[in-house]
């Protein structure tokens, strides 16, 4: 995940609706996955210019010169990004991307399963049409795989798993089929900013942040705790704004955080959602990336008893688990017929190819090398990664959050922001980027207290080491403005 | 049934207060079925949670089949009262076969995967048993997927095997090319096409690999006789040509907008416009029989399309392009140069963007005839509003591969089409094996292509050779894997709900077609049949389909006997 420079553009409100432009207004900062930086510089000409959105030249229809004009931003941040890659013989000062989630620890491992002749498999029916749910031999490994690593009390069903080309095509179907264009989701914030794009791309749904603080107060126990007050007053002021809430996304592990939530939690949250009739959608894509075992990581498959079944619906995918974003899989499952058969009507435009959902269930379904090959070895690096990382941080004097899971660390750098605002946020991550290290700052995960910065760990040791040695140029040549930092425990570090 | 005969319809004389009593009736019927249904579930749910586990799921799968048999009966109930209510005195609603398949319901267009029906039928009281979970539009997708895909996935659920399942469907529904999958699977077994590497593992360039969208263009540069190369940026790759139509919709129109298409059409794009894009579809009527202006049938001529064009901005509506298929599906034909020129010379006089879809080009067998691609034109009329839209699903006979591109000389809509990448991406591993395939023009040309055209044109002769001892009129001379065919004859009358019974008959003895409905064709009565298939299976559907036209014209005989006795 990228992050974009904040420049308060106004998007011309005929385009996607009124809701929509305010959310994207608001939150553009973060985008697509895998896509990079934008590096919103002045050189640019035209783009983010809301000049450029005049209809006069333009072919497009309205929403598509709304959805062009979102869309450069992110294009060029991407050819910035690619133009200056970092590799370690052709370009050794290129930029070294802390920015994507993504898991570049077991290529290795991964390349040489991909490669067995198991893989190879073609019959004819691969080829053709598929059942738009995804080929039943897969639905049938997913429901396998999710039952014994996600523990479910009970066997899961095929029949409840629809299979797609990645996380955003699930959340766009779900948006779809679950709102009307203009209702909203509850989202706890700081969180993986991209979904807002994900809703409202197609769905045109919006999303209704529930802000929560760094500072332990009253009954937390922890920063950035989630708790059912909070979603009851989030949800009460989204209906006083007359925003209609549909349901709350989950995502868990969380992303930015590193942390999960405990099953009390998760079950209060449920219950929450059940009194006010709500969906939850919970995205459980680093479920397997959960490296310290004190962690104590429940999916919500394995609850005992779900309060409302039918609203509840689990996704989980590949990419970061098995370090593959580029392969593009997700699945869903769903307890609710209606909401299974829905998205998988838009799974027309959602597919992927049935080579591919072979390959995936013979991946699933080998859970000897999963077992005993690739997860342990995943879990070591990625911790041999994280201590690295956390150790480099802790020597800096520089607070942060992460437990144990996901691929990147919630980096408190408000001590270098002397007025303590979103330009400084902005700059210092301008800053870092002219140091040819590229981070996703707060803003972009909608965190309302500026100076936050994920750092994505989950690289090879050379990139790691040469990347934080920027980072520290950075900070000391920045460090003499610090104040004292808040007093932030990190249940990660011992 | 008592609430039955007030429902029924009145005669000619009834009064205000009598159509509203009806509506009212039929109001509180619905609110009654979802009552019903509501009590139904909640009983079910203390039922279920009384047992134990194990039991439970027995118990449950027991009550979910009661459920449906109940919902359906009901629904039924319902669908009768109401077209009691709102036809004439004969209830037109076709009865659900009498087979055990459950899922098979009555009464609905039906289209294959591929072929969605364009305009479903969705009666309000079906959407009542569409739980509450969902949105309003979410319904909608729902019942759209329900009347589409239900007899598809009968198919699938019971597929022909020459031994493993004699009595099962043959499926000369859905437009997929099955002729050349011994070429294909041998061609993607060959070491060149497994590759795994680091990059193609991790988030790609949403608009498709570079490596692809060159081959791509290169490809189409060779293939569609492009006047110069075509260049990559201008290519987007999704995952299938109905992602890129639905990108298009959404960002050449604003909701509520629409294309013109001539009908009969794939129905395919209008399942995309209308799911995601919410974009409306304006038919351009096509007629068969042959007139002075109709030279040939189904004829489309600048006259219809200026006419539909005026027709549309009388009523209001915002027509932002045309959709053109060619070689065209269901009719098989292809456009002259001349009459594409003129197409597009009509789009531009009218600043209507054009979206062509090629995606049988290379399935072109009748080699006395040559196909115009939109890309080998020297000067398009309007550049930058002609978006051209291929695919490998047809013409390689990989639908399953989920592979779609877009050309569009306007790089202002290749990048609006980009933000769509990433909710229509293809795998890296895919990618891979799609580029080796393009790129292997000797192979392409010296093995796939000859084999496939020989094959296609055998099938070809075959089943029409059965249309002509059928005394069937049929359409297709040169192009995809389809004939157009006439069974007007069977009708009487020569209904739609007559063409639905017809197409009951068809799968009754599991055989799957697809009716004119679903290509938005003004005339009932014309079927597309799919010869694309190995010469068993072709054969033993070809005497399925002969069957049915039997009893079909035994059982018109039938009834003609009967009118004439009462008479």
């Amino acid at each position: 995940m990228f992050t974009l420079p904040q420049k308060n553009f106004r998007a011309p409100t005929t385009c996607l609706g009124p809701t929509c432009t305010q959310d994207l207004d608001g939150s553009h900062g973060d985008d697509l996955e895998g896509e990079c930086s934008r590096k919103l510089d002045q050189k640019l000409p035209g783009v983010g210019d809301p000049a450029t959105l005049s209809s006069d030249t333009s072919y497009l229809s309205s929403r598509g010169r709304m959805i062009k004009w979102f869309w450069d931003l992110a294009e060029e941040g991407y050819r910035t990004y690619h133009m200056d890659e970092y590799d370690e013989d052709k370009n050794p000062s290129g930029i070294i991307n802390f920015g994507t989630s993504e898991n570049k620890l077991c290529f290795d491992l991964l390349s040489r399963r991909l490669s067995q002749s198991d893989m190879q498999w073609l019959e004819p029916s691969l080829l053709q049409y598929p059942d738009w749910r995804g080929h039943l031999f897969l639905r049938e490994e997913v429901a396998k795989f999710l039952t014994f690593y996600c523990k479910s009390p009970v066997p899961l069903k095929p029949e409840n798993v629809v299979v797609l080309n990645g996380g955003a095509s699930l959340f766009s179907a779900l948006a779809t089929v679950l709102c009307e264009a203009g209702e909203a989701f509850l989202i706890p914030t700081p969180y993986y900013g991209a979904i807002i794009q994900h809703v409202c791309l197609y769905g045109n749904v919006r999303l209704a942040y529930v802000y929560l603080d760094s500072e332990v107060t009253g009954l937390d126990t922890r920063p950035f705790q989630l708790t059912v007050e909070k979603l009851e007053m989030a949800l009460r002021e989204a209906y006083s704004e007359g925003v209609k809430v549909k349901g709350l996304i989950l995502i868990n592990p969380q992303n930015p955080l590193g942390d999960v939530y405990s099953p009390e939690e998760l079950q209060e949250y449920l219950v929450f959602a059940k009194r006010h009739k709500l969906h939850v959608i919970v995205d459980e894509v680093y479920m397997l990336s959960v490296f310290k075992e004190s962690v104590g990581y429940r999916s919500v498959l394995s609850l005992e008893r779900l309060p409302d079944p039918q609203r509840t619906h689990v996704m989980w995918a590949t990419s970061k688990d098995f370090g593959m974003s580029g392969l593009r899989f997700a699945t869903l499952y769903t307890e609710n017929q209606d909401v299974a058969t829905a998205v998988a009507s838009l799974c027309r435009y959602h597919g992927l190819s049935g080579l591919v959902q072979y390959q995936m269930a013979q991946l699933l379904q080998d859970h000897d090398w999963i077992n005993q090959v690739y997860l342990p070895e995943n879990h070591a690096r990625l911790k041999a990664a994280h201590t690295y990382v956390s150790e480099e941080l802790r020597a800096l004097g520089i607070p942060f959050l992460s437990r144990g899971a996901g691929f990147f660390i919630w980096v408190d750098l408000r001590k270098y922001l002397p007025k303590g605002t979103f330009e400084e946020e902005m700059q210092l991550w301008r800053r870092f980027l002219d140091n040819k290290v590229l981070l996703s700052f707060g803003k972009a995960f909608e965190c309302k207290e500026p100076g936050w910065f994920r750092f994505v760990f989950s690289d090879q040791a050379h990139r790691l080491r040469l990347g934080m040695q920027r980072v520290r140029q950075v900070l000391a040549g920045k460090s003499q403005v610090a104040e004292d930092p808040p007093s932030l425990s990190d249940p990660g570090a011992k | 049934m008592s609430h039955r005969s007030d429902a029924l319809p009145v005669p000619s004389g009834q009064t205000r207060s009598q159509v509203l009593r009806d509506q009212s009736i039929y109001t509180q019927l619905l609110e009654v079925t979802r009552h019903l249904q509501q009590t139904m579930r909640e009983h079910f749910v203390q039922l279920m949670s009384r047992q134990g586990l194990l039991q439970e799921r027995r118990h449950t799968q027991a009550i979910r089949e009661q459920e449906a048999l109940l919902s359906r009966l009901l629904c039924q109930m319902i669908n009768l009262l109401q077209s009691g209510a709102t036809g004439g005195l004969e209830l037109q609603v076709p009865l659900p076969s009498k087979d055990s398949r459950d899922d098979v319901r009555y009464g609905q267009g039906t289209q294959l995967s591929g072929q969605p029906d364009p305009v479903p039928q969705l009666s309000d009281c079906e959407a009542a048993f569409v739980s509450r979970d969902l949105s309003n539009r979410g319904i909608d997708i729902y019942a759209l997927y329900q009347l589409s895909f239900q007899d598809y996935n009968a198919y699938q659920k019971d597929k022909y095997h020459k031994d493993k399942n004699t009595l099962g469907f043959i499926n000369l529904g859905t437009s997929e090319n099955k002729l050349c999958i011994d070429l294909m699977a041998e061609r993607l077994q060959e070491s060149d096409m497994n590759c795994v590497e680091e990059a193609l593992l991790q988030y790609p360039d949403w608009r498709g690999q570079p490596f692809l969208r060159e081959e791509v263009a290169r490809f189409l540069t060779y293939y569609c006789r492009a006047p110069a190369p075509l260049d990559p940026e201008n290519v987007v790759v999704l995952n299938g040509c109905c992602s890129v139509f639905s990108a298009l919709a959404m960002v050449l129109c604003d909701p509520g907008e629409a294309f013109l298409v001539p009908t009969p059409f794939y129905g395919g794009f209008a399942f995309s416009s209308r799911l995601y894009a919410k974009v409306e579809l304006i038919p351009v009527h096509l007629e068969s029989k042959i007139t002075a202006i109709n030279t040939y049938p189904f004829q489309l001529t600048v006259d219809k399309l200026e006419e539909a064009l005026l027709e549309a901005r009388l009523e209001g509506k915002n027509v932002r392009g045309l959709v053109l298929t060619n070689p065209q599906n269901p009719l098989g034909d292809i456009y002259s140069s001349d009459s594409l020129m003129k197409y597009l010379e009509f789009a531009k006089r009218h600043d209507l963007h054009v979206i062509i879809d090629e995606i049988y080009m290379l399935s072109v067998f009748d080699e006395s005839i040559t196909f115009h691609s939109v890309l080998s034109m020297k000067s398009l009329p309007d550049r930058s509003r002609t978006h051209m839209i291929w695919g490998t699903s047809k013409d390689f006979g990989i639908s399953g591969f989920r592979f779609g591109a877009l050309y569009t000389h306007n790089k202002e809509v290749a990048s609006a089409v980009s933000a769509f990448g990433y909710l229509h991406s293809i795998s890296g591993i895919t990618q891979h094996k799609l580029c080796q395939l393009l790129q292997n023009t000797e192979w392409i040309d010296k093995v796939y292509l000859p084999t496939n055209r020989f094959r296609l044109r055998e099938a070809h002769k075959y089943v029409t050779a059965k249309l002509k001892a059928l005394e069937i009129p049929f359409h297709n001379r040169s192009s995809g894997l389809y004939v157009w065919i006439n069974l007007k004859k069977y009708l009487d009358p020569c209904t739609f709900e007559e063409e639905q019974l017809l197409y009951r008959r068809f799968l009754d003895h599991k055989l799957l077609l697809s009716c004119g409905k679903a290509y938005m064709c003004k005339e009932p009565g014309w079927f597309r049949l799919i010869f694309a298939d190995e010469l068993p299976r072709l054969k033993l559907a070809m005497r399925r389909f002969c069957d049915v036209l039997e009893e079909q014209k035994q059982d018109l005989i039938a009834k003609q006997l009967e009118d004439a006795i009462r008479e």
